[in-house]
């Protein structure tokens, strides 16, 4: 019996063991989450509006006005924050807190929507290529309409030459002001949202009505969904045209149209019985007197008499051939993001004509704007000059939902 | 062949003559009792010496034999567990009372399987395990299946409650086919789902004798299929075992609820059997399992890359890609950026193309559905249902035919290369037998029906698309895609975004438990796979038949050797109705035959030579010898040192030949026969997965042959101080050769080219978007080697005390880099026991408790991979004996501590079981 309980203490020792052991199984652990940054909670993009200079305060009541200030706070979203401070709401031309509360609420929102952009661009991140990287705002156009879109956004382009950035055309005065959910970059002026398509501008413009009738030419013979004007008034589309004037019109039409002109009326006076040298002699002047008539009104791109001279596909070439970029969608250029040293430029032509090596463009800056640029066609004898607004720089670039439009006073030939 | 079977024949008539020439004549009959308890001894072996007459003694103890000899003849009295007692009988009018004394001396059981002649397990010339009914009734285990675990050298994939898979020397896995299980003769193979059905439809625990278990390569004498052992399992003979048993198991699982409720389990079983008369005898038996199935619980999110993977970091809720382990219907994934977000950007929102590659940094953006948990899809509910029976007719004395049945069915979970809810699955095995003392002739077939089992995963997968289509335009993903799109248009972080997106595109999302999810579900899960619509059921019903014959010639040559020859020839149909198999066309028909020789010759007192050969021809293969030597050397008296040259190799599976199967995600598994490289044309333009981008030339699909593997082993087994210690010690070295694996092919699809998978495969997009991917089994050129050892020791204490412990090893090595051999065994695994059989009050207690260590090891499988933690169990019982109704009644505990474990990657979480049972007549 004694060995017994030997063997039953023996046997209690091994129970007792076992469960100390066995007290060890790992049964399969719960999956481990994928860590979170870890972040601070302060400050948000809504809280360094209330900086200890009250210089966002015009700001403030805008994000307030607009119903954003929420968003500006989730500490689970993240934008970056292009801020006119209350000077640049000044230079625009909103002189007080009180005129923002003025306003519409859906004009405010749509105001300040477009400087938010839903993606954390520092300034090191601000692209610096040619052309420009499109970015959604926040801002939503159909927003509240029928044909609402939820993916729809309208677009800005930040970009950075060297130490200068810009959003759109608009000098940034100040870069990356950090928060937890995003940064903020201060601009010299409110970035005014587009609300207009390029061909709203183009077809109503009285200093466009050449280019207008031009566009209508090049698009005579084609069906709807591809012509110019299709593109020119759709959404979603970039296109920088360099619009030639009336006056530019006028002058290059009516050399053109005179040169043109020039060996009928010779021969019409040989035939009336001018000698050759008279015919010569009088010829031009005749041509000229007629071609500037023909060329007076734009009117001229449907003349049947000129057909010939202005053929759909002729007119068509010419009008392409001053929208940068070699498709559509297109590409973006504001003035301030023209090279500085002349520099050939592609444009929709080269969708016909592979080879052709565009226009060259040329930009001079006088501080964060650009005080002169040219553009010259390859069959021009000289570059023609965009026209730059001397009174206000930032109107020098004409922005719209699809585009962006400069104009120039010659028109670009390409051959 | 025709030669040996029409030889086999004459031999098989004439003996059937020389028997029925005897007549009765005397009967003695008596009762045989315990000399120690005074208790009744049933199944006491009561033979005439010199003659083949006996019989048995019946549950109350009592025999009655007649006989011919003359008078006066010696009586033999044996059972195991008693020592042997001669009575010298002249007037057979005396009823006799026998005493027999019990001797519990160990080594004295007898063992057939390891040279299919009956020995001393101490002079079998290869390693064998064996478990009595005794060991049994004396062990903690809920169920007799898992008392396998407990043997030296054997791991366990425990898929569910039910289903579990032993296997020995390595290549662990669920359903594992280079283990054969062999049920009262008959491979218990599923034929078209190609698991061993043991656990689930075997014998009832009530019925089972004994099962002894061949360690590593065993087919020299079983046949194709025994790469890592052999288990046989017998059923008692009603000839022998009579009266009618039951016992009743009650218990409860899940106790601490820490993965379901607590939920009982219970396990009935019932078997009665009556010898008529001398000639006849029947038995039938059933047992019930009921309970609520252990939960397959892993969530952790896995990276999949076909057919491996590996565990990584992250849930449902941080990673969007998330794949867990035992979550069904999130294996659906898709690059967003290239199925939908680029297509915005390029033409329907050409302002966003900037915003879009930057999302996610210009990265594939993968997303994966939502999927459902394992308890939200598959039923809880364990139910296995066994019934059998047996009829015995002895012809003459000396032939006893065998005409038994065995059926079953019940739900069970099985881990392949996706987890299986097998519902209603029904086995049936049917036999017709003659056996005698020195030939043997067998028929029988396996009738499979996979009733309503259905594959969780590619069920809940469709069940998603059922819900809701992943493509599309207005699909899963593109809701899921324009959600996040939106939201990192307002701003939302990428987390915040994917969240907000999951939750939109998962708005309406059937709930488990609702009638809308039940319904839903249970219409995908009963739709056929690879049907159209295509669901997750497998319509399988699968036969096999086999005809099998062995003859003795020992009589008639032992002057020379002992020599023993067989035969058989099995023929799988495998009928699925083209929903698994290629047989669309109508029942595909394999054919195998084999024939076996073993020559067993005493050389000197002390050595023993045993070579045997078996060759084996399948239609789809060349023949294949497998030749074996063992060599026994007696040291001493019960002291044999073993050696061994084994070989084995396996046909590759019905499966493996002649599945078709369309897994999703353009994704197909195949057989390996010729047919399908036609059927799919995988001779031109097809490409290996694993080897592009770098490889670009077409694979060459080469013939697929059966693998092999030849083993050495040096063993020793023996008794030492006084008898009461037994030592089993082996050592052993094997090489495997032209290993089955399998292999992705991928066939571009479409206008693709080789170049458009290779540029999927450099920018992370899913290959399955642009080419069909077929999985076909192929053999590795690799060779490799394995080495272990094992030693156990039981020692017979004072006072019916036996302790023993046991401790084995295992080891791959030679496995090439990056090679995947799922070879998933620990290195080292040890059990230890202690138990009595009677103490205490009149000796009518008994207790037993086991425990199991096994080491951290790596597992790999076709489903899930990792590195599994190293596992402690106890399992205990103590037991009182009611001798006056032979009854028993036992508390029970398996995984006593309730430390949750799982033993294989992705498998069921093994928590803790506690019974009591009763049970009647059982000893």
């Amino acid at each position: 019996m004694k060995l017994f309980y030997k063997i039953k203490r023996v046997g209690l020792l091994i129970i007792t063991a076992g469960i100390l052991i066995t007290a060890c199984n790992k049964a399969p652990l719960p999956p481990a989450p994928i860590a979170q940054p870890v972040q601070g909670t302060s400050p948000t993009l809504a809280t360094l509006l209330d900086n200890p200079d009250s210089s966002f305060t015009f700001l403030k009541a805008a994000v307030v006005r607009a119903g954003l200030l929420a968003a500006l706070s989730s500490p689970t979203q993240r934008y970056t924050v292009f801020a006119p401070d209350n000077t640049a709401f000044m230079l625009s031309g909103i002189s007080s807190v009180g005129v923002i509360n003025s306003l519409p609420v859906a004009t405010v929102a749509g105001l300040v929507s477009y400087h938010v952009i839903p993606q954390v661009i520092a300034s090191t991140s601000i692209p610096t290529t040619f052309p420009n990287f499109e970015y959604p705002s926040i801002l939503n156009p159909t927003t509240g309409t029928p044909g609402f879109n939820p993916l729809v956004r309208l677009t800005n382009f930040p970009s950075r030459r060297g130490s200068a950035a810009w959003i759109n055309n608009i000098p940034i005065t100040a870069t990356n002001v950090s928060a937890v959910n995003g940064v903020l970059h201060k601009v010299a002026v409110l970035v005014a949202p587009p609300t207009r398509f390029l061909w709203d501008s183009i077809s109503t413009s009285a200093d466009l009505t050449y280019l207008r009738a031009a566009v209508i030419r090049a698009d005579s013979g084609v069906a709807v969904a591809g012509t110019l004007q299709t593109a020119l008034s759709s959404f979603g589309v970039n296109l920088t045209i360099l619009a030639p004037t009336d006056l530019a019109f006028r002058t290059t039409l009516t050399g053109a149209i005179a040169g043109a002109l020039i060996p009928l009326i010779t021969a019409q006076l040989i035939a009336g019985g001018a000698t050759p040298a008279q015919a010569a002699a009088q010829a031009p002047g005749i041509a000229l007197a007629q071609a500037t008539t023909l060329a007076a009104t734009p009117a001229v791109f449907s003349n049947p008499a000129l057909f010939g001279a202005l053929s759909a596909q002729t007119v068509k070439g010419i009008v392409v051939y001053h929208i940068l970029g070699t498709t559509i969608p297109g590409i973006r250029v504001f003035s301030v993001n023209m090279p500085t040293t002349a520099t050939q430029v592609k444009t929709l032509l080269n969708q016909a004509v592979a080879v052709h090596p565009g226009v060259t463009v040329r930009a001079t800056f006088a501080g964060p704007f650009v005080g002169a640029a040219t553009v010259k066609g390859l069959a021009n004898a000289t570059a023609s000059n965009i026209i730059i607004n001397p009174a206000n720089p930032f109107a020098t670039d004409q922005n719209y939902i699809n585009g962006v439009m400069l104009r120039i006073d010659q028109v670009l030939m390409p051959q | 062949m025709r030669k040996i079977a029409s030889y086999m024949m004459v031999l098989f008539l004439a003996n059937i003559l020389t028997s029925v020439a005897f007549a009765q004549s005397s009967t003695i009959s008596g009762k045989i009792v315990n000399r120690t308890t005074n208790e009744s001894i049933s199944a006491v072996s009561v033979t005439i010496k010199g003659s083949q007459v006996g019989t048995f003694t019946d549950d109350k103890g009592n025999f009655k034999v007649n006989f011919n000899q003359k008078l006066p003849v010696t009586v033999l009295f044996s059972s195991v567990g008693y020592a042997l007692q001669e009575l010298v009988v002249s007037n057979p009018s005396d009823y006799l009372t026998i005493q027999m004394a019990p001797s519990n001396s160990l080594g004295q059981e007898v063992v057939v399987s390891a040279t299919k002649v009956a020995q001393k397990i101490l002079e079998s010339p290869v390693s064998i395990e064996r478990v009595s009914a005794a060991n049994i009734r004396n062990s903690p285990v809920s169920s007799y299946y898992d008392i396998l675990s407990s043997l030296k050298g054997v791991d366990f994939t425990t898929s569910s409650l039910t289903f579990k898979t032993p296997s020995t020397r390595g290549f662990n896995g669920s359903g594992n086919t280079r283990v054969n299980q062999i049920v009262d003769g008959m491979d218990n193979q599923a034929p078209g789902l190609n698991f061993s059905v043991g656990s689930v439809i075997g014998l009832t625990e009530l019925d089972v004798d004994n099962i002894e278990l061949l360690p590593g390569a065993s087919s020299a004498l079983y046949g194709t299929g025994g790469m890592n052992g052999t288990i046989l399992i017998n059923s008692k003979n009603p000839f022998k075992y009579q009266g009618l048993s039951f016992q009743v198991k009650t218990g409860i699982m899940n106790a601490d609820t820490r993965y379901r409720e607590a939920s009982s389990y219970n396990n009935w079983s019932l078997r009665w059997a009556k010898k008529v008369s001398e000639k006849f005898a029947f038995k039938i038996g059933t047992e019930i399992i009921s309970a609520k199935d252990w939960l397959g619980y892993d969530k952790r999110n896995y990276l999949r890359k076909g057919t491996t993977g590996n565990i990584i970091t992250g849930d449902r809720a941080s990673d969007p890609n998330y794949d867990g382990v035992n979550v069904y219907g999130d294996e659906t994934t898709t690059d967003i950026r290239t199925a939908v977000l680029n297509a915005i950007g390029s033409s329907a929102a050409p302002f966003l193309k900037n915003f879009i590659d930057t999302l996610n940094g210009g990265r594939p953006i993968n997303v994966s559905r939502t999927g459902y948990n394992e308890n939200d899809i598959v039923s809880p509910n364990t139910l296995n249902y066994k019934i059998s029976g047996a009829f015995h007719y002895k012809i003459t004395p000396g032939i006893e035919a065998v005409l038994s049945g065995y059926w079953g069915t019940g739900n069970t979970i099985y881990t392949g290369s996706e987890r299986y809810s097998l519902r209603a699955l029904k086995v049936g095995q049917y036999k017709l037998e003659l056996n005698h003392k020195n030939w043997m002739v067998r028929g029988y077939t396996t009738q499979e029906n996979s009733g309503e089992s259905y594959n969780a995963t590619v069920t809940a997968r469709l069940f998603n698309e059922n819900w809701k289509p992943s493509g599309g335009a207005t699909g899963w993903f593109s809701q899921y895609s324009q959600a996040y799109l939106g939201g990192r248009l307002n701003g939302l972080t990428d987390f915040a975004a994917q969240q907000l997106a999951r939750s939109s595109a998962d708005v309406g999302r059937p709930v488990p438990g609702t009638p809308a999810f039940k319904s839903g579900f249970d219409k995908i899960r009963s739709l056929p796979i690879g049907g159209n619509p295509g669901g997750g059921l497998f319509v399988d019903k699968s036969d096999l038949y086999m005809v099998e014959g062995q003859y003795n010639l020992t009589h008639l040559t032992s002057k020379f050797a002992d020599i023993l020859v067989g035969a058989n020839y099995k023929q799988y149909n495998l009928n699925s109705q083209g929903t698994l198999f290629a047989d669309g066309g109508g029942i595909i028909k394999i054919g195998e035959y084999g024939g076996y020789i073993q020559a067993t010759r005493n050389l000197f007192e002390f050595l023993k030579i045993t070579l045997s050969g078996r060759y084996d021809k399948n239609d789809n293969f060349k023949g294949r010898f497998t030749p074996r030597a063992t060599a026994l050397i007696k040291v001493a008296n019960n002291n044999n040192i073993r050696v061994s040259f084994q070989t084995a190799y396996r046909f590759p599976t019905t499966q493996q030949q002649w599945i078709d199967l369309d897994v999703g995600s353009s994704t197909r598994l195949l057989g390996g026969v010729p047919f399908f490289q036609q059927k799919y044309n995988l001779n031109t333009n097809t490409y290996s997965l694993n080897e592009l981008p770098s490889v670009t030339t077409p694979y060459t699909v080469r013939p697929f042959k059966p693998e092999a593997v030849s083993t050495y082993e040096l063993g020793y087994k023996g008794l030492a101080l006084q008898d009461k210690l037994l030592i089993d010690v082996y050592g052993y070295y094997g090489q495997y050769q032209d290993f089955l694996t399998r292999r992705l092919l991928v066939k571009p699809s479409g206008n693709n080219t080789v170049n458009d998978i290779v540029a999927a495969l450099n920018n992370g997009v899913a290959v399955s978007n642009v080419a069909n991917i077929y999985s076909i089994p192929v053999n590795s050129p690799s060779k490799v080697k394995t080495y272990g050892f094992g030693l156990s020791v039981d020692y017979r204490l004072p006072a019916s005390f036996m302790i023993g412990a046991n401790v084995s090893s295992d080891n791959l090595k030679d496995v090439p880099v990056g090679f995947a051999a799922y070879f998933s065994t620990p290195k080292y695994r040890a059990n230890f026991s202690i138990g009595n059989t009677g103490f205490g009050y009149k000796k009518r207690l008994g207790f037993n408790v086991a425990y199991r260590w096994q080491d951290a090891f790596f597992f790999e499988g076709d489903f899930a991979n990792e590195t599994l933690p190293a596992i402690h169990t106890v399992d205990a019982q103590i037991s009182l004996k009611l001798p006056a109704t032979k009854s028993m009644l036992k508390l029970g505990a398996n995984n006593l501590l309730n430390q949750y474990y799982t033993n294989s990657a992705g498998n069921s979480i093994v928590g803790g079981l506690y019974y009591v049972s009763f049970a009647y007549n059982v000893f």
